[in-house]
């Protein structure tokens, strides 16, 4: 699946996304986990880019903001919504 | 009646002028523009400049969403609405956000513009990167988004 990156998780790749690949189905909760690792392998175990992602809200492939328990379809597009201040 | 738009600063600026020509109606007598601008300094910080990034669906529905909030909490007739926010990057004193709203009467709009700018803060993902004087910059905590 495709992870959109939007404010500041876009600091976690020079592209607008990251790739991972999980198992059919994988829930929110399993890709929270997969994007933590993929920081403690590319940025040292940065606790600050870990608390931006535990702190995160994430939208499925039809623009809605999803739970924890919302399973991932194959080749889903996610986009993870850091803590918000716009205005 | 209500207008939303994420504007790209790489092709457009936000104008008041826009904003005029949606709200004027004869039937609203009292019209506020709340106007987002970037300032100089945060946290003993120079800054000169500010990078807004948004996630342009979500920000148009949450827009929408919160417009029909605002109808079910306060239901003042004939009101109009006009939410543009900034994407990319802009210099001090430019506009992030406009709202302009316009009612019947002053204490509604005065209501109205306020509660559309407190809830847009709470539900419409948009980030922002602050730009220093020294060269340094860095994206705003900020709060986890709220849904209804």
């Amino acid at each position: 699946m495709k992870l959109e990156l939007y404010g500041a998780s876009r600091d976690f790749c020079k592209e607008n996304f990251i790739n991972f690949n999980l198992e059919e189905k994988s829930t929110i909760k399993k890709l929270r986990v997969a994007i933590i690792k993929f920081i403690e392998v590319n940025f040292k175990d940065n606790e600050g880019y870990k608390k931006i992602v535990n702190s995160s809200a994430f939208c499925s492939g039809k623009d809605v903001i999803v739970s924890d328990n919302y399973k991932i379809s194959n080749n889903e597009k996610i986009g993870i919504i850091p803590p918000i201040g716009g205005g | 009646m209500l207008h939303t738009r994420v504007v790209d600063i790489t092709k457009e600026k936000i104008e008041l002028i826009r904003a005029e020509k949606f709200i004027t109606s004869n039937k609203c007598g009292a019209s506020i523009y709340f106007v987002g601008t970037v300032r100089d300094s945060n946290n003993s910080k120079k800054v000169i400049s500010m990078t807004y990034d948004s996630h342009d669906t979500l920000v148009i529905k949450s827009f929408e969403e919160i417009y029909q909030s605002s109808i079910k909490k306060f239901n003042f007739d004939n009101s109009v609405v006009f939410i543009e926010h900034i994407k990319g990057k802009i210099k001090l004193g430019e506009i992030s956000i406009l709202i302009a709203v316009a009612c019947k009467h002053r204490d509604q709009a005065y209501e109205l513009s306020r509660f559309f700018i407190e809830e847009i803060k709470k539900k419409t993902p948009v980030w922002k990167k602050e730009h220093y004087k020294d060269g340094d910059s860095e994206w705003l905590e900020g709060n986890p988004i709220q849904k209804d």
